[in-house]
């Protein structure tokens, strides 16, 4: 049987294992699917079963940027300044200060582990060391959807956990989107080369043009089926270009899409449109970066187990730092930071952007590092921030309400 | 004009990107450039031209052969071979979508005048056509130096791939207009059954040409058994995707635009795999789930219209881009008389087979400006006579190319304005009035 034909089973066959049973199992069980997804296409891979060989999976190469793209898109719609300023400050400095130290913790730890288990130059190691850092400070959301969906009210903490997982995107995007940009390889018909910086301007220039453009494009489109088309377009060309020019497309796509949703009167339209389409390329960025898995038994175990470690005092901590500083922490709750544990697929999608870099050090251990995160916390997230929020819901439905209170 | 100024900044941005190409990009990351330029630049050229009241489709197509190869070369041969899958789906998508227009009690009742319009319209353009080609064979480059008999079988040959219509303008045009009018469905039924038939005849033809005129080819042309089996396996396979279909929508029913984009590709590929002809078996499918549910295929085709839309841009043009220009221009005088010779032959055809088995006026008036346009199974067909005949085969291509690509810059533009002469469409608002409009139509048959 051919490569295309079984990979079109297995999406088949897995979105409908979705539907029949992990749909029931998130529902019953707070179990979110995803991991499945990844599982498969490792089994499917040219480390397993080969069906989806070398060759079939570079043929759809196109497909894994797109979606790539789309998934930027999706995060770049949350950025909707008008709705972001009714937020207040302080949310904003609980996140940012979660996302940076974990960032910043796992970046170091990662480094010293590259140089020293590793044997690596500084120079070399601050890449990969860099990017687990990125992809640690990533969170899956999906968990705190069905916790709020289960527990049937939204609370403070519920709400913090949302904007967290927000700006943990936003800072992950961004430093992939920095580092690819960063590290160019410079193979451009240019008369001088480009420097890092410039590339840095470029990788913004084509989001924030191409939002604008495509803003002028949609103009007060409200059809859905012609936004489709519009966005898609958009949202492929843009990726495109970002991909043609060995940049970022989920951070080209993260930019264009936010500055579209900041220029359009129609914003409610193109994220109900987006998110409608979402499921299929999730499906295609869980398979394929299952199948493009390529287990490197020499080095691995430590970095990869340090990434998980590290990652979880990160998380633990960096937002119970964070907490406390912002003097946040009894509305928070000393343990929130473990809700955040969770992994989706934006981080597999940051570890596929890494893999694809051109000449990126060591790939393997980062892209295990973000298989093994998912594989291990994806199903359990919705238990973890089920388990720090049903407490302090459960205190607060206690703790008598003072007259006045509306909140 | 916001539109003029967005095809140039598209235009603009495009250029810039490609000058930096050094030549070693892989080729996925062009290709998806390219995809996404497309879809924009056609779509953005399909909103223009329906200022001046053109279909869309002429627009795409306008788009392909603007910044295809032939003109501003922003898309090039290589990129139109690597989006070729595209093309594939997108034939798959119209087929399936075509079938489901078809509903079996309608068909019943239009079965008389259905076929011998068809009947009729075929004999006289294949004979009209082959008769010009005989007639003015000094000036055709595939008959030049011929005896008589090969003169014939190609002629022939000729023919049976020129009388061939275009499944998928009619259902783009009806997809865009959202036209369900007599003419509307006359033609679709037409196109629909005519390229069976052409298929069976072409087959048919071949097998006599490949005994009159020896091939210095190794390659062999279809037996009458692979023929046997790519219609009756077509039929086969066909069906047991619709039943597998239907059986979908009837317990499960989710995700639809997934499951859309799934079956399309499934059925493409199985067909492919088990040597059958993609067009028919997907629309057989499409014909059996919307038959033999109660509900029909109404949801699965809303989203199967909402996949197929950025496909359907890019197929077209690509379609365009395809159009070589210059080769038109080298053989037009013949190119043009076979097109006004099988307009001609076609509206004739059409009317005296309405005549015949008593269809309505505007039946009898418009259904033949539907039939006008070409692509897709013609090229497939084309194709297979230059595997057979290099030489002769590959001068008959380059004649039939320009007779498509003025064709298909013909044909859609016709379409419409029967369409709109009939009144199964408004005029500018591209939407039907007299059957209810698809969106309607989609509301009413859900539960």
């Amino acid at each position: 049987m051919s490569g295309p034909l079984l990979l079109i089973l297995a999406v088949a066959v897995a979105y409908l294992a979705a539907h029949v049973a992990f749909d029931w199992l998130a529902r019953r069980f707070l179990i979110i699917s995803g991991a499945e997804y990844l599982l498969l296409g490792i089994l499917l891979g040219p480390q397993i079963a080969n069906v989806l060989s070398v060759e079939v999976m570079a043929s759809f190469s196109p497909l894994v940027t797109l979606s790539l793209g789309w998934v930027g898109a999706i995060v770049g719609t949350q950025f909707h300044i008008p709705s972001l300023v009714r937020v207040r400050a302080l949310s904003y400095r609980v996140a940012f200060g979660e996302a940076m130290l974990t960032l910043i913790f796992v970046a170091l730890v990662e480094l010293a582990v590259m140089e020293w288990w590793l044997g690596m130059s500084e120079l070399d190691a601050v890449a990969p060391a860099v990017a687990l850092g990125a992809i640690a400070a990533v969170s899956a959301p999906a968990g705190i959807g069905i916790v709020a969906r289960h527990l049937g009210r939204r609370s403070a903490l519920l709400r913090q956990l949302e904007i967290t997982t927000a700006i943990d995107a936003l800072v992950a995007i961004v430093a992939i989107g920095l580092l690819l940009a960063l590290r160019h390889p410079g193979d451009m018909a240019v008369s001088r080369p480009i420097t890092p910086t410039e590339w840095v301007v470029i990788s913004l220039g084509i989001g924030i043009i191409g939002g604008a453009m495509f803003e002028l494009f949609l103009g007060g489109e409200r059809d859905e089926d012609r936004l489709f088309i519009s966005l898609a377009g958009a949202i492929i060309l843009t990726s495109g270009a970002a991909a043609f020019l060995h940049l970022s497309p989920i951070f080209t796509a993260m930019v264009m899409s936010a500055t579209l949703v900041n220029l359009s009167s129609n914003r409610e339209a193109i994220v109900r449109t987006l998110h409608s389409s979402e499921r299929p390329f999730y499906f295609v960025l869980l398979i394929f970066a299952g199948a493009t898995w390529e287990p490197s038994l020499r080095a691995w175990v430590i970095p990869v187990l340090l990434y998980l470690v590290a990652r979880a005092v990160a998380k633990a901590g960096g937002a119970r730092l964070a907490a406390r500083l912002t003097g946040t922490l009894t509305t928070l709750g000393p343990h929130w930071g473990r809700a955040l544990l969770g992994q989706g697929p934006l981080a597999l999608a940051l570890g596929l952007e890494y893999v694809r870099m051109p000449n990126a050090p060591v790939p393997n251990v980062v892209f295990t590092a973000a298989i093994a995160a998912v594989l291990l916390l994806d199903i359990s997230s919705a238990w973890m921030v089920h388990s720090v929020v049903e407490p302090l819901t459960a205190d607060a439905d206690r703790t008598p309400r003072p007259a006045g209170d509306v909140s | 004009m916001r539109r003029a100024v967005i095809l140039l900044l598209l235009w603009g941005g495009m250029e810039l990107l490609l000058s930096l190409d050094k030549g070693d990009h892989t080729a996925s990351s062009e290709t998806l450039l390219v995809f996404g330029f497309l879809i924009l630049a056609a779509y953005t050229v399909g909103e223009i031209v329906t200022v001046v009241q053109l279909p869309k489709v002429t627009g795409y197509l306008a788009a392909g052969i603007l910044f295809g190869p032939s003109a501003l070369g922003v898309i090039s041969l290589h990129s139109i071979a690597e989006l070729a899958p595209v093309s594939r789906l997108a034939v798959a998508l119209i087929a399936f979508l075509a079938g489901a227009e078809l509903r079996w009690t309608e068909l019943r009742d239009r079965a008389k005048p259905l076929l011998t319009m068809l009947g009729v319209e075929l004999a006289l353009s294949f004979a009209a056509i082959m008769g010009l080609l005989v007639v003015a064979r000094s000036y055709v480059p595939f008959l030049s130096g011929l005896p008589m008999p090969e003169t014939l079988v190609l002629s022939a040959l000729f023919a049976s791939v020129a009388i061939v219509h275009s499944p998928a303008v009619v259902m783009a045009l009806l997809t865009e207009t959202r036209a369900r009018g007599p003419v509307a469905r006359t033609t679709l039924g037409m196109v629909l059954v005519a390229d069976i038939v052409v298929v069976l005849l072409f087959s048919g033809l071949l097998a006599i040409a490949r005994t009159a005129v020896p091939t210095s080819a190794s390659a062999s042309g279809p037996s009458l058994g692979m023929v046997a089996w790519e219609i009756g396996g077509s039929l086969l396979v066909g069906a047991a995707l619709g039943g597998a279909i239907a059986l979908y929508m009837r317990f499960v029913k989710r995700e639809l635009l997934l499951f859309a984009i799934v079956v399309t590709f499934f059925g493409s590929e199985i067909a492919r795999l088990a040597h059958v002809e993609v067009l028919l078996t997907l629309l057989v499918a499409g014909f059996v789930v919307e038959n033999g549910t109660k509900q029909g295929a109404a949801e699965l085709l809303h989203a199967m219209e909402r996949s197929a839309a950025p496909v359907f841009v890019v197929f077209f043009a690509l379609a365009g881009a395809a159009i070589m220009v210059r080769d038109v221009l080298l053989i037009w005088p013949i190119a043009v008389a076979v097109v006004a010779v099988r307009a001609i032959a076609i509206a004739f055809g059409c009317h005296v087979g309405a005549r015949l088995s008593r269809a309505g006026h505007m039946e009898r008036r418009y259904v033949w400006m539907g039939l006008v346009a070409q692509a897709g199974v013609a090229i497939g067909l084309v194709a297979v006579v230059s595997e057979v005949y290099p030489e002769r085969g590959a001068q008959m291509a380059t004649l039939f190319l320009a007779v498509i690509a003025i064709n298909q810059l013909l044909g859609p533009v016709l379409s419409r304005i029967a369409l709109k002469n009939s009144g199964e469409i408004e005029t500018g608002s591209g939407q039907g009035s007299s059957e209810p409009a698809l969106a309607a139509e989609t509301a009413a048959r859900t539960p």
